[in-house]
């Protein structure tokens, strides 16, 4: 029988992580549920693949130019982490403040703000805010080199109050441009060259230049400004100081949380759950590591109904099924390869399609993407030459009965170590029925590759095959 | 004039960059340039890394002094005969003969260059493994004056010595940090007495060997001050026995006296090559932002790494990954991330 | 081969990296073009001319054939307002028919829409080549990306035949049963319920095809092959995708890959109409081909650099060919920043393929009114 804190511990880690091998799994287990969570919540240090091996061998990953190799480098990041926390955050934000590759021609800026997403994400969200208005790449993909004290471009203004904090209907056009004012002058150095290059993805002549903020004290407007009914010489800083005090913020970061660790919807379970973070940021001080421990002790999290109730994203499908199989722990021929599939599968690191980010949840699914999902991590798991595939096959061996599997044993030994997966009964015995094909299995003497491998690597790709497999 | 400091007589002025970013299949400009071989003729020879967006352009192209581009070889992506995966460097023996090592294939391939042949293929040779003259990852490549050959077997944690046809010879070293030891060697280089120097790449440090592979000196710790390293790729002697080191994860080169002293440290000062002038010609509009932009601008302090300083600073060197020298005391500086050498000459 | 009439289908060849338009329709009696491009020009004596001043690229004799048959429309200076010189967002502009804005939706991912209303047809709208460009994505729209029609569907990589369908009858029953569940586990049975049936009738689509003409091995060619084998297998796909490149972005040597490539184009291009002659289709199938923009005026010294104003092509049977719109002038007052100045708007193109070759209303899909050519025959 697979106990209740195994469920409930590989549900934390799909949803803090990319999901657990069984060895990870065991690690978690023995700190409890308490320590797992403060664990994940409070990355330190994290062991991940080293930048100079990375570098050393993917030229396209030690410039980070192009898009597929910078993609491939932040995969590197996700596949290898053993803070995977830190990752799953910085996925988070970047979904939510959406800055795409397709407007900046510069992966590099794109990386930079990755990994402001590290270092901040999980603290004040008053410190992140100010963070993302300083971002070089944030502020060229909304246009606020163009946003002058003379003459004011509101798209970042607007898209701040619309998209990243208080949701619309909160905010009068009038505020719109009040925090627009506030936030001219914050440009990026040479913003004129820099935009000329973004605008023809001009590389030459010696490739690209990175990009670093830049305040311009003669172009910002420090005329007195109203808004949200306060009225001041407000800069930017000021500006989000008051929309975090916004009942309407607390709101809208409880909620995006909630979706992305918790659940797609947003049941009546839920929007109490919502309100009990909300809670948690106003006295925390705006603190998005409090708001998730709360979401995580939540009786809703740990509940039946929290469980698969996500459908995974193709970044998480992806990771998943390459930390479970235990492929690219070092530099590797083909990583960009893997990047692209994500992109196949409807998401693009780094490139989301608009500001609005990827419409995730259901929307995820459709019949070109999902046919990329399956057949990707079928074959990841179906590898049995695949470290992680070598140790599930011997794991089963281990608990068997004297090295030979029943149909079912085998099903539901392999439902548990990819998960362990909760499936319908009907799945199941489509399952069973498929080990059934060749009998009893017999994994004494096995050797790399042979026919009973071969077996457990058939069963292990039509469980990744699985609608369950689908959902975190 | 320069970025360089200076604590003894060694000088170097810089003359120039040749280069431009090449993204296409061929034509002049550098695709992610690894190493650069200089012929007694003046050629040029750079090798073309490339990334995987353009994995099938993966050369060798030819040009000189005068920024004249002359041609390219190579014969593609792949492990077919001529072809390459993950190229890493290059030597000419006297014979004018270049061997090109692949890391990926952990073979050598030799192409003929003497004369006025400009590339045809002749051989490779070397297999996986870690048998003696067996091949893990060969990195750096260095020949002496008898046109021995030394291959820097990384992921064998040794150097192998091969004839020019690439019969095994000798061996030494193993894992570690000791003296004769090493952790993912790179570079290497051979000086005038035929000793044998090794950028022994994970220990920071250059290491010094008799032509028979006995253990001379180390030079280097690490970390960020004079005389210390961050992972060095390559190193470079010159007939007075200074000791020229790319040291890529500072994104600088170093220069150590013969008995390992600290010289000077160049921080790269590039300027417009011919080729950037004609792409400048015809982009008059983005010149002109160029000409009034800060390409030293003073940076956060989350972004003052060299790393980070480099990908910002344009004129400064990033990612250089070679040293190689000419006959006439220049210095030859190849810069993966910029697609372009810088040319320095001893005084 | 099905003897139905057909209804009437669009093929896109999309060059991207920015096809270098000086160097495709040439404009060899022009002193300005010898002036501006000292190295990156084609000699008038080479040029393929179709008529006293301009000429088309010496590695486009297919295309040359078939304009002589009157098959193709040159569709001049085409872009829009504003150009934009990235490649992404350029293409990206094309892709969604909206300049101004990120746009959310692809022009042809809402055509296919609109002749798909209810979804019926899975194959309504395909893409050869691994992942969907733009153009085609629109949301609740069902667009197969066909990498290799051979092996195309579930588990390509499992080899053992016997195995395969072994575990795609196991994936059919798992996805089955959809009745009864939560919404999510009933949509992803209907999902992969869809995504079975389209890879079994797009498997069918080779043997349903013979054919003696014979196309090139490089990628392009084979793609369009793919296209010719859907298209003839009357599954009743509308509208065929593919692209070519990125390597027509010739920044530096760009004579022999530019060359290379058209030659690849025009190869695929030539054989796809003797194909449809072959089958008595010619008249049922428009190809477009087009690129994100043209490139700049004058040459770099090597090759030449992102540049605005582009030519299109509309070949068929359907097709009255000839010249459409202005040539840009050359003239440096008439250039738009070293640029040709578009002086046709890229919607204009799109509006006349909805409305005269689709028989769709174009506005919605453009995104406004557009003036459009008189180029299909009626």
């Amino acid at each position: 029988m697979i106990s209740n804190d195994t469920v409930l511990m590989a549900h934390l880690l799909r949803r803090a992580g990319f999901g657990a091998s069984r060895d990870e799994l065991e690690e978690y287990l023995a700190m409890g549920y308490e320590g797992a969570v403060e664990t994940l919540l409070n990355p330190s240090d994290p062991d991940n693949m080293p930048d100079d091996l990375i570098r050393r061998y993917h030229v396209e990953q030690s410039e980070l130019r192009d898009l597929p190799g910078s993609a491939a480098y932040w995969m590197y990041r996700m596949i290898s982490t053993s803070c995977p926390m830190e990752e799953k955050i910085a996925l988070f934000w970047h979904s939510l403040f959406a800055t795409g590759y397709v407007k900046l021609n510069q992966a590099r800026a794109l990386l930079n703000q990755v990994d402001m997403f590290r270092r901040s994400g999980l603290g004040s969200f008053e410190e992140l805010l100010v963070e993302l208005s300083k971002d070089p790449a944030m502020i060229v993909w909304l246009d606020n080199n163009e946003n002058h004290g003379s003459a004011i471009n509101e798209n970042f203004g607007r898209e701040l109050l619309e998209l990243f904090s208080m949701g619309i209907g909160n905010y009068t056009e009038d505020d719109v441009k009040e925090c627009a004012r506030a936030f001219t002058g914050w440009t990026l150095g040479n913003a004129e060259y820099m935009s000329i290059r973004a605008a023809k993805d001009s590389i030459w002549p010696y490739g690209r230049i990175a990009w670093h903020f830049d305040y311009r004290r003669e172009d910002h407007d420090d005329g007195e400004k109203t808004f949200l009914g306060e009225t001041g010489r407000f800069n930017g800083e000021e500006i989000i100081a008051i929309i975090v005090k916004q009942e309407a913020t607390a709101r809208f970061v409880a909620t995006r949380l909630f979706q992305f660790f918790g659940a797609d919807e947003v049941t009546e379970a839920g929007e109490a759950v919502i309100e009990e973070m909300m809670a948690t940021y106003f006295s925390s001080g705006y603190q998005i590591r409090d708001m998730l421990r709360t979401l995580f002790h939540s009786g809703f999290f740990k509940s039946e109904d929290a469980r698969f109730a996500r459908v995974k994203g193709p970044v998480e499908m992806v990771v998943g099924a390459i930390r479970m199989a235990g492929n690219y722990q070092s530099p590797s021929l083909g990583i960009e390869k893997v990047s692209n599939t994500m992109f196949f599968m409807g998401q693009g690191l780094l490139r989301p399609p608009t500001v609005d980010g990827w419409h995730e949840g259901a929307e995820w699914i459709d019949s070109g993407a999902l046919v990329e999902r399956v057949n990707f991590v079928a074959k990841e798991l179906s590898d049995v030459r695949s470290p992680g595939v070598r140790s599930i096959i011997d794991r089963l061996e281990a608990n068997s009965d004297q090295g030979v599997l029943k149909p079912s044993d085998l099903a539901d030994g392999c439902l548990d170590l990819l998960g362990p997966i909760q499936v319908s009964d009907e799945t199941r015995s489509v399952l069973v029925d498929y080990a059934s094909r060749h009998g009893d299995l017999d994994l004494n003497g096995h050797q790399p590759g042979d026919q009973a491998e071969q077996q457990v690597g058939n069963m292990l790709r039509l469980v990744a095959a699985t609608r369950e497999y689908q959902l975190a | 004039m320069s970025t360089q400091t200076k604590s003894s007589g060694i000088v170097l002025d810089y003359v120039k960059t040749i280069g431009i970013v090449n993204n296409g299949f061929s034509g002049r400009g550098f695709a992610n340039p690894y190493d650069i071989a200089v012929g007694g003729d003046g050629r040029i020879f750079v090798l073309n890394r490339c990334d995987p967006l353009r994995a099938a352009a993966i050369r060798i192209g030819i040009c000189n002094l005068d920024e004249d581009y002359l041609g390219e070889f190579g014969r593609g992506y792949g492990d077919g005969d001529g072809q390459f995966i993950w190229a890493v460097a290059m030597a000419l023996d006297s014979q004018g003969r270049l061997h090109i090592t692949d890391e990926h294939n952990h073979r050598v391939t030799t192409y003929d260059t003497s004369g006025s042949a400009t590339g045809e293929y002749l051989s490779h040779w070397g297999k996986a493994g870690a048998g003696d003259g067996e091949l893990n990852g060969p990195a750096g490549i260095a020949i002496d004056s008898s046109d021995n050959v030394f291959v820097v077997d990384q992921h064998n944690s040794r150097v192998q010595k091969f004839t020019s046809e690439g019969k095994f010879i000798a061996n030494w070293g193993s894992f570690g940090s000791g003296e004769g030891q090493f952790n993912l060697p790179w570079g290497a280089a051979v000086d005038r007495n035929d000793n044998v120097y090794i950028a022994d790449w994970r220990n920071d440090r250059i290491q010094k060997f008799t032509n028979d592979g006995e253990f001379l000196a180390a030079f280097g710790s690490s970390g960020e001050g004079e005389g210390q390293f961050q992972r060095p790729t390559s190193v470079a002697i010159d007939p007075e026995g200074f000791i020229y080191v790319a040291d890529w994860g500072n994104e600088r080169v170093q220069v150590l006296g013969p008995d390992g002293s600290f010289q000077l440290i160049l921080r790269g000062e590039a300027t417009d090559s011919k080729w950037a002038e004609d792409y400048f010609a015809s982009n008059p509009e983005e010149k002109a932002e160029r000409d009034v932009s800060n390409l030293l601008p003073e940076l956060p302090a989350h972004l003052n790494t060299p790393y980070h300083v480099s990908s910002q600073t344009e004129p400064y060197f990033w990612g250089p990954v070679s040293v190689s020298l000419d006959g006439k005391g220049r210095l030859y500086v190849a810069e993966t991330n910029r697609h372009r050498f810088q040319v320095y000459q001893k005084r | 081969m099905t003897t139905t009439k057909r209804e009437k289908s669009l093929i896109v060849i999309q060059l991207t990296g920015g096809n270098d338009y000086l160097n495709t329709v040439v404009p060899y009696s022009e002193g300005r073009y010898y002036d501006n491009r000292s190295t990156v020009s084609i000699p008038q004596e080479q040029v393929i001319a179709i008529d006293d001043r301009y000429g088309f690229n010496p590695s486009m004799g297919p295309i040359k054939a078939l304009w002589d048959e009157g098959k193709v429309a040159v569709i001049n200076g085409v872009g829009y307002e504003n150009p934009n010189r990235s490649h992404f967002r350029s293409m990206d502009i094309w892709h969604t028919a909206e300049p101004d804005t990120i746009g959310k939706e692809g022009w042809l991912g809402r055509a296919i829409r609109d002749l798909d209303p209810q979804g019926e047809n899975v194959l309504t709208g395909i893409n050869f080549g691994r992942g969907l460009p733009r153009a085609l994505g629109c949301p609740g729209v069902s667009v197969a990306s066909v990498g290799d029609l051979e092996t195309y569907g579930l588990f390509p990589d499992v080899q053992d035949e016997e195995l395969r369908t072994f575990t795609l009858e196991a994936f059919s029953r798992m996805y089955g049963g959809a009745a009864g569940r939560d919404p999510v586990m009933e949509l992803l049975g209907q999902t992969g319920q869809d995504a079975l049936q389209g890879a079994d009738i797009l498997r069918t689509a080779p043997a349903m095809y013979s054919s003696t003409v014979e196309y090139a091995p490089d990628a392009l060619a084979q793609n369009v092959k793919s296209i010719s084998q859907v298209f003839h297998a009357g599954l009743g796909a509308r509208v065929l995708y593919t692209q070519h490149g990125p390597s027509f972005d010739t920044h530096a040597g760009q004579l022999p890959t530019h060359a290379m490539l058209w030659n690849e184009v025009a190869g695929a291009v030539g054989c796809l109409m003797d194909d449809m002659k072959e089958h008595g289709t010619q008249d049922d199938a428009t190809i477009l081909i087009f690129s994100e923009f043209g490139r700049r005026i004058k040459d770099n010294g090597s090759g030449s650099d992102h540049g605005s104003g582009g030519v299109a092509f509309l070949i068929g049977g359907a097709v009255n060919g000839g010249m459409y719109g202005e040539y840009p002038s050359l003239a440096e007052a008439e250039q738009i920043e070293g640029d040709l100045r578009s002086n046709n708007d890229f919607r204009s193109i799109y509006t006349g393929i909805l409305e005269d070759w689709l028989g769709l209303d174009a506005a919605p899909i453009v995104n406004g009114q557009f003036e459009k050519f008189d180029i299909f025959q009626s």
